[in-house]
């Protein structure tokens, strides 16, 4: 009982040094208050992850807690749970452009550099939220860059033997990115159509394959040797992401 | 009542499983194959001019390129049995030749697998999800495409394949 308690003491310490998180709401245009996970860190970087998962995803708050231990600001905007909107394609264009690009602005005064990072279906998201910063905000700093994690941005199925075709928001930014796709997913055959239409916005584009993973491997339940080391090394993954987007910055 | 709302209900939910079969629009006017099987032998599209040839593009990792496979071992033993012309080419997606083995060993496919380790056709044939399909119809044409997995021993798809057979 006594070497149970004390370890319940020490996994209560632990958690209190390695869960730096802050709750920060942000009023918003439309009047609703975002609710936003933040991992302050001192450096100049700031990243905004559009993790619309109602802050539900274990894997990205893990990240976001090792890339704030390395002086990378987080902030996780709750963009779904705010308007009460499911996870579904269609909840994108419910979200006020002005409300996102709100987002931007607050992170952007804290002269920070920022950069956005989503994965699968939500870089639509972040897609979207790029375009109309520029739209909305002309005179402002421009976002640094953004990445892409394994994106699906595909307008309706896919049809064999005819080029694909994406959603609206795909070609509609002009600030840097980063791709990365998963080796083991059929989407690598398309990475370098993609990327050719993200770039037809005027975006420099990094594309990279990251060997031997398959598709949402941060969420699978039978993870191979290749999908574990990458899960638990996500903030590397961007960490590097990172770098790639700066040297196409010079 | 409650007998016609079930039956309705059963009606629209194979419906919603039936394959669809898509007419070819695309820009691929002559297409070719040239690979080769497990066991080193290469097989060109050509060589199977005046059968109709389900081509299919897939990989171990894809789960509804593996649960199609025993509907396609059916579709092949129907169609053969009616006398239908008929062959399927199965190119794995540039996967390693230990990794397709091991698969076939436990999934046991019946038709021919190719390998296409450098994914040369997959840029070639437009291929940019897993399972695509095309048929090709006797004179070497895509005639229809399919995304996705999909029952291929279903009446419909014997049906359309039979008549296209015939053509």
């Amino acid at each position: 009982m006594f070497i149970k308690n004390i370890l319940l003491i020490i996994s209560l310490i632990l958690t209190g040094i390695t869960s730096a998180k802050e709750i920060r709401g942000i009023e918003l245009p439309s009047g609703e208050e975002v609710e936003i996970r933040v991992f302050p860190a001192k450096g100049n970087i700031l990243i905004i992850g559009f993790a619309c998962d109602n802050g539900k995803s274990k894997h990205e708050e893990a990240t976001s807690e090792s890339l704030a231990e390395d002086g990378i600001e987080v902030w996780m905007p709750d963009m779904l749970g705010t308007y009460m909107l499911p996870k579904s394609r269609s909840s994108y264009n419910e979200i006020p452009n002005e409300d996102l690009t709100h987002i931007i602005y607050e992170a952007i005064s804290t002269n920070k550099e920022v950069y956005i990072v989503a994965s699968g279906p939500d870089t639509q998201l972040l897609l979207k939220t790029a375009a109309h910063w520029k739209k909305e905000y002309p005179g402002y700093k421009d976002l640094k860059g953004a990445i892409l994690l394994f994106p699906r941005l595909n307008d309706g199925a896919p049809e064999p033997g005819v080029e694909p075709k994406y959603v609206e928001s795909v070609g509609s930014t002009t600030i840097p990115l980063m791709v990365l796709e998963g080796g083991r997913t059929p989407n690598r055959w398309g990475l370098n159509h993609l990327s050719a239409k993200l770039a037809s916005g005027g975006s420099r584009v990094i594309s990279k394959i990251v060997p031997d993973i398959r598709g949402y491997f941060f969420n699978r339940a039978d993870p191979n040797k290749t999908e574990d080391i990458v899960t638990s090394q996500l903030s590397g993954l961007i960490k590097v992401s990172l770098f790639y987007l700066q040297e196409s910055s010079k | 009542m409650k007998k016609i709302f079930l039956l309705l209900l059963l009606s629209l939910s194979l419906q919603a499983n039936s394959a669809h079969l898509k007419p070819y629009s695309g820009s691929i006017k002559n297409p070719t194959i040239s690979l080769k099987d497990l066991k080193g032998e290469t097989h060109t599209l050509a060589q199977y001019q005046g059968k109709v040839v389900l081509v299919q593009f897939w990989a171990t990792y894809c789960p509804p390129c593996v649960k199609e496979m025993p509907s396609m071992n059916n579709m092949q033993d129907k169609l053969a049995k009616a006398g239908v012309p008929f062959k399927i080419l199965a190119i794995d997606m540039a996967e390693t030749k230990a990794e397709v083995e091991a698969f076939v060993k436990r999934i046991k496919p019946e038709f021919t697998i190719l390998m296409d380790e450098t994914g040369s056709s997959i840029g070639q044939w437009n291929v940019f999800a897993a399972p695509s399909n095309f048929i090709i119809n006797k004179q070497g044409q895509i005639a229809y495409t399919l995304f996705g997995g999909v029952e291929w021993d279903s009446q419909e798809i014997i049906d359309k394949i039979t008549e296209l057979s015939k053509q």
